[in-house]
């Protein structure tokens, strides 16, 4: 039944904290769909209500309106669906005084999935076979995040949402992490759920990307798509300040001392060369210059600022 | 639910200090109090003699043992321990991976039931290691230790040892109820362990309260009130099972005027059943209705 339903679908979902004069909205009206195998960016800054919006997923938060489903049944219903999920929400949280191995055996047990030979398989995989029997107080955070990724993993499930999963690994560690993450969707078929502050990791391993922020999914697509559609344009030109102003009639444009950056879509380039030709101006060079997903996210950021 | 319960037994076995302090620290020191009174014995004539004299059971000891739980100190030690165990959840930030796991009602009523077996288990062993112990004692005094084991015997022991043992479960289950309350309002392992001393002190308190009350309202009914709580009627029930009468409590109103309360074991157990039952129902409750925030 559950096979072609979505791994992860929400509707209005909304969470407020507080009452009256304290009321904080969180989430606003969350709608967002992820397909099967897909790996899915959670983007915004903090406070955005990125894990509010996980919470509320993993049944931790009840919502305050909307609906969330997973494989096609609300979770607020159905929570024995979430048994097909596994999480690490705001870093990998253990009991410290025991050890790793044994933290495992809690969290397994607890799903009733308890498989010793996968513990000790899990644990061999995020590359603490040899410390297993160490207390997790001893563990530093790169440590704690790789058993958190374990733990996700316990009962095998379809849909992984990792709440910056990335946290507190050193750079070899993040890429280890990223490439195992991508394995995961590739090579296993399972979908992934991300959030990240680190918008080089997203841009590497997601297919699409939602940004939330002040509660509120701003952006929603694809991330070639969004990438493709904010392209801006180098402009080699002469005079450079009389082509900055005829085509900041029509298009953002930023002066540096050689060239103009104009944010526009390649599919504006003839219109650009006849405003400039038509009015005297000389086109040396015209390049097309595809936005990082940072610099796309900074802009979308800073356009749904609050102004004032 | 085997599995589930085996998890918390991990977890609460494996919180060694904790455990250590305030469970396996009555064990240890049955076995301790064993060694010093032995040695006492062995180097004291006097001490011997004094011993002797006195009358001891080994089916009295076996089944007095459990009377710790109910009493006020045990209870704090009881409530301590069950409060770390369900704050230290918030504060350790682990429910957020144990709720996605399996529902919120088994998540509870599981750590209810494995901390209150972990401390009838430890009882359990006390109580044996100090019948044991005493009969060492006795032995090294030249004392008797009866009565002869017979059939008649053991059926009464066995049904007695019962008895305290499940009243020392529904001690650990009220503990566990207040701790669990306390755990969930403060969310962290000091102010769980905090609230639930002061609900127990309190508790503790409401017999003065109350007599304070009908002395200046001159209302002395009021003072009934105090049946209703859990400590009276653990400690009414333990005297039942023990030596067979209530444990009255006595208000003095004047030299002549005094009130007796005296209560029967079905009134305790009732009191007691209605707090264990609303305690956990009441956790539940506020349980399937919080947001993990932490």
């Amino acid at each position: 039944m559950n096979g072609t339903n979505p791994p992860i679908t929400t509707e209005g979902l909304t969470k407020h904290f507080g009452r009256g004069r304290k009321k904080i909205q969180a989430v606003q009206g969350v709608s967002l769909t992820v397909e099967p195998g897909q790996v899915y960016g959670f983007l915004g800054p903090n406070g955005a209500g990125k894990t509010t919006t996980i919470r509320m997923l993993l049944r931790l938060l009840h919502p305050t309106a909307g609906r969330a489903f997973i494989y096609g049944q609300d979770v607020a219903h159905h929570p024995g669906v979430l048994r097909r999920v596994g999480a690490i929400v705001e870093g990998a949280s253990f009991y410290n005084f025991l050890p790793a191995r044994r933290n495992l055996e809690v969290f397994s047990r607890t799903a009733d999935q308890y498989d010793p030979a996968r513990i000790d398989a899990l644990l061999a995989q995020v590359g603490l076979a040899e410390r297993k029997n160490q207390r997790v107080k001893g563990y530093s955070t790169g440590m704690k995040q790789r058993l958190g990724l374990a733990a996700a993993l316990l009962g095998d499930p379809d849909l992984l949402i990792l709440d910056e999963p990335t946290n507190g690994l050193d750079p070899s560690g993040m890429h280890e992490i990223r490439e195992f993450i991508r394995r995961l969707a590739t090579e296993q078929g399972k979908t992934i759920f991300l959030s990240s502050h680190l918008l080089s990791e997203v841009e590497q391993i997601c297919d699409r990307v939602a940004i939330i922020q002040r509660g509120a999914i701003v952006r929603e697509g694809a991330v070639s798509e969004l990438l493709e559609a904010r392209t801006s344009l180098r402009i080699e030109a002469s005079p450079l300040d009389t082509a900055a102003a005829i085509l900041s009639e029509h298009w953002p444009v930023t002066t540096n001392t050689t060239w103009l950056s104009v944010q526009a879509a390649r599919d504006d380039i003839p219109a650009i060369v006849r405003n400039l030709v038509q009015r005297n101006i000389d086109v040396y060079q015209i390049t097309s210059q595809r936005q990082s997903l940072e610099e796309y996210f900074l802009s979308v950021v800073s356009e749904e600022a609050p102004h004032g | 639910m085997v599995n589930l319960f085996r998890a918390e037994w991990t977890k609460i076995a494996g919180h060694r200090w904790l455990t250590g302090f305030l469970i396996w620290i009555f064990p240890i020191g049955a076995v301790a109090f064993t060694v010093v009174l032995a040695i006492i014995l062995a180097l004291s004539e006097s001490a011997r003699t004094s011993f002797s004299a006195d009358t001891v059971t080994w089916t009295e000891t076996l089944t007095g043992a459990w009377s710790f739980l109910n009493n006020p100190l045990g209870r704090l030690l009881l409530i301590g321990f069950t409060a770390v165990m369900f704050a230290g959840e918030y504060q350790w930030q682990t429910w957020k991976n144990l709720i996605p796991r399996n529902r919120r009602v088994a998540l509870i009523v599981i750590k209810f039931l494995a901390l209150s077996v972990f401390v009838v288990v430890a009882f359990a062993l006390m109580s044996v290691l100090l019948t044991a112990g005493m009969g060492l004692l006795r032995a090294i005094a030249g004392a008797s230790y009866g009565p002869e084991i017979t059939g008649d015997v053991l059926r009464t022991t066995a049904s007695d040892y019962a008895r305290s043992a499940g009243l020392g479960f529904l001690s650990t289950l009220i503990a566990a109820g207040y701790a669990a309350l306390a755990g969930m309002l403060t969310r962290s392992i000091l102010g769980g362990v905090l609230v639930a001393y002061g609900l127990t002190i309190l508790e503790n308190l409401l017999l003065v309260g109350l007599i304070l009350i009908a002395y200046f309202l001159d209302f002395r009914d009021i003072v009934h009130i105090y049946r209703l709580t859990p400590g009276y009627n653990l400690l009414n029930l333990d005297s039942w099972f023990r030596v067979g009468h209530s444990a009255p409590f006595e208000v003095m109103f004047g030299a002549d005027d005094a009130l007796v309360v005296r209560d029967s074991a079905e009134f305790s157990a009732l009191v007691i059943a209605v707090w264990v039952i609303g305690l956990i129902s009441l956790t539940i409750f506020l349980f399937r209705r919080q947001d993990i925030t932490s």
